[in-house]
């Protein structure tokens, strides 16, 4: 093996980069030269194209609005989804009656029914959040579910052996046993409410930045548009950075 | 035995599980009556599925048997008593999450040990296992047998009359269950405590106990109390004289026809 291979096996982050940038100079080279302006914009235009973007009058307050509606989604679906998944989960009885049901919810294309959503909550934030909030909850549950169940029945015996009660049994056996599961449920869950929140926006909105996208697609204006997917892929891969940090602080024992 | 010098009291114990005619139904111990003295070991050994867990359940009250009763301290058992029986599990019972002083302290916790005394006791019984270097280890960090050993100074730490220990060294290689049974005698002279012990080999029940009690084949009873008289701690030596083997020979004896039995019953519910 060469010394350049062995540089590389040892250092993967170099080749993750290389690959980003071999696909934005075909993008560039694509973009350039051989596909009509209309329809997309090379990524250097993109770039230099946030400043104009930031700067069209309610982008600043959509992206807030978006970022207001996701967090609100993420917060409920995170209380919803951690308390019935542990009311389902930790009872076997609950887990065989129920677990099915939330199973078949969690299937179903949500996007056939977001028409009831915007009719029951509006054209404002609120159907949003709630479109927002049934995406995200569901594989919360899911993995709270499945997280409690395999908890070894010995940690148990255990531990009601040495008199813990069932606050000690909560705080300090099921708890920190579920959450690996429950931060793998919460970047499923984060996944899920963008993608609600989106859908809704671009479904119906008079803000936010799913109104925005709809304008920029009509308009054909493709660089602020790709423009504004920059900025929203760049939030979404913020939140998803800061649900691993967290993970990564609670699972330093495994 | 008077009641006062008994550490233990099994009186007339049975359990089954599963109603009479059920097909999960199993008559896994019958009518069992035990003394067990103060600063004993007594080691449980029989065939599979003879009880003896389940015994070891009900007299740490983890289990409530289907009639008769145990009294540890002249006190019913009715449930868990942390204040005077710890556990020794068989692998696996630490908290993965928890170092190894954080599981001590967290039993600490359960059992109700003023906050102020943790961390002396987690000391104490870190350094009467030989861990005391690895406090800070997660479990998956350390072998089988450093796992028990923190289990062990987990229980001791709870500072309880009574130790209970349901085939704590099952799952370790011969070798390193040889050092943890001289380690256990050691620190058994030392610290007085009464232990029932559960265990498969022969081999560790004559190294470790004071007496062995062999069960009968499913529903399981004591068939046979074997005295072992062989002052603690246990010198390694122990097991090369003609007394360890004489007694080892006594116990093969007995279990022999039980396991047989064992054997030869679920050949045929197989069937």
């Amino acid at each position: 093996m060469s010394a350049a291979e062995q540089f590389l096996l040892r250092h993967p982050g170099v080749v993750r980069l290389g690959v980003i940038v071999a696909i934005l100079i075909v993008w560039e080279i694509a973009a350039r030269w051989f596909i009509d302006p209309l329809f997309i914009a090379p990524p250097s235009r993109v770039i230099a194209s946030l400043g104009a973007v930031w700067q069209t009058n309610g982008v600043p307050a959509a992206l807030r609005l978006t970022l207001f509606e996701l967090a609100v989604a993420f917060a409920i679906a995170v209380a919803i989804g951690l308390t019935v998944g542990l009311a389902v989960g930790l009872q076997p009885f609950a887990r065989r009656s129920l677990a099915p049901i939330i199973l078949l919810l969690y299937g179903l294309p949500q996007i056939t029914i977001l028409p009831l959503f915007i009719l029951y909550f509006g054209i404002g934030a609120a159907s949003k959040i709630a479109f927002g909030v049934t995406h995200g909850m569901f594989p919360i549950m899911l993995a709270i579910i499945a997280g409690v169940q395999n908890l070894k029945p010995v940690l148990l015996t255990s531990a009601r052996s040495m008199g813990a009660s069932r606050w000690h049994i909560l705080r300090y056996v099921i708890f920190p046993h579920m959450i690996p599961s429950f931060f793998a449920g919460m970047r499923l869950g984060m996944t899920g409410v963008l993608l609600g929140v989106l859908l809704a926006e671009l479904y119906v909105s008079t803000a936010g930045i799913g109104h925005f996208t709809t304008m920029f697609t009509e308009n054909f204006d493709p660089t602020k548009l790709f423009g504004l997917i920059a900025m929203l892929a760049a939030m979404a891969i913020v939140l998803n950075e800061i649900v691993r940090r967290a993970e990564i602080h609670f699972s330093r024992w495994r | 035995m008077t009641a006062r010098d008994a550490a233990v009291r099994i009186k007339g114990v049975s359990h089954q599980f599963g109603a009479a005619g059920d097909t999960q139904y199993v008559r896994a111990l019958a009518d069992t009556s035990l003394d067990i003295a103060r600063g004993e070991l007594l080691c449980l050994i029989g065939p599979s599925g003879c009880g003896k867990s389940t015994l070891l359940n009900v007299i740490g009250g983890l289990m409530t048997p289907s009639s008769g009763s145990v009294e540890v301290a002249a006190k019913p058992v009715r449930g868990p008593m942390p204040h005077d029986i710890a556990f020794v599990f068989q692998e696996h019972a630490l908290f993965p999450w928890n170092t190894v002083i954080e599981n001590v302290r967290l039993g600490m916790l359960f059992q109700g040990v003023p906050k102020s005394e943790h961390a002396a006791r987690a000391k104490k019984s870190l350094e009467a296992v030989g861990l005391t270097e690895f406090a800070n280890h997660y479990p998956s960090q350390l072998s089988g047998g450093m796992r028990q050993r923190a289990a062990l100074a987990r229980a001791l730490s709870l500072e309880t009359d009574i130790l209970l220990m349901d085939e704590p060294f099952a799952a370790l290689d011969e070798q390193t269950r040889m050092i943890l049974g001289e380690d256990l005698s050691v620190l058994l002279a030392r610290t007085e405590k009464t232990i029932v012990f559960v265990t498969h080999s022969l081999g560790e029940a004559v190294f470790l106990a004071d007496r062995v009690a062999v069960f009968s084949a499913r529903p399981g009873t004591i068939k046979k109390i074997m005295r072992v008289d062989e002052p603690h701690p246990r010198r390694p030596d122990f097991v090369t004289s003609e007394k360890f083997t004489a007694l080892r020979n006594e116990l093969y004896a007995l279990l022999h026809d039980e396991i047989r039995k064992t054997v030869s019953e679920s050949a045929r519910s197989e069937d």
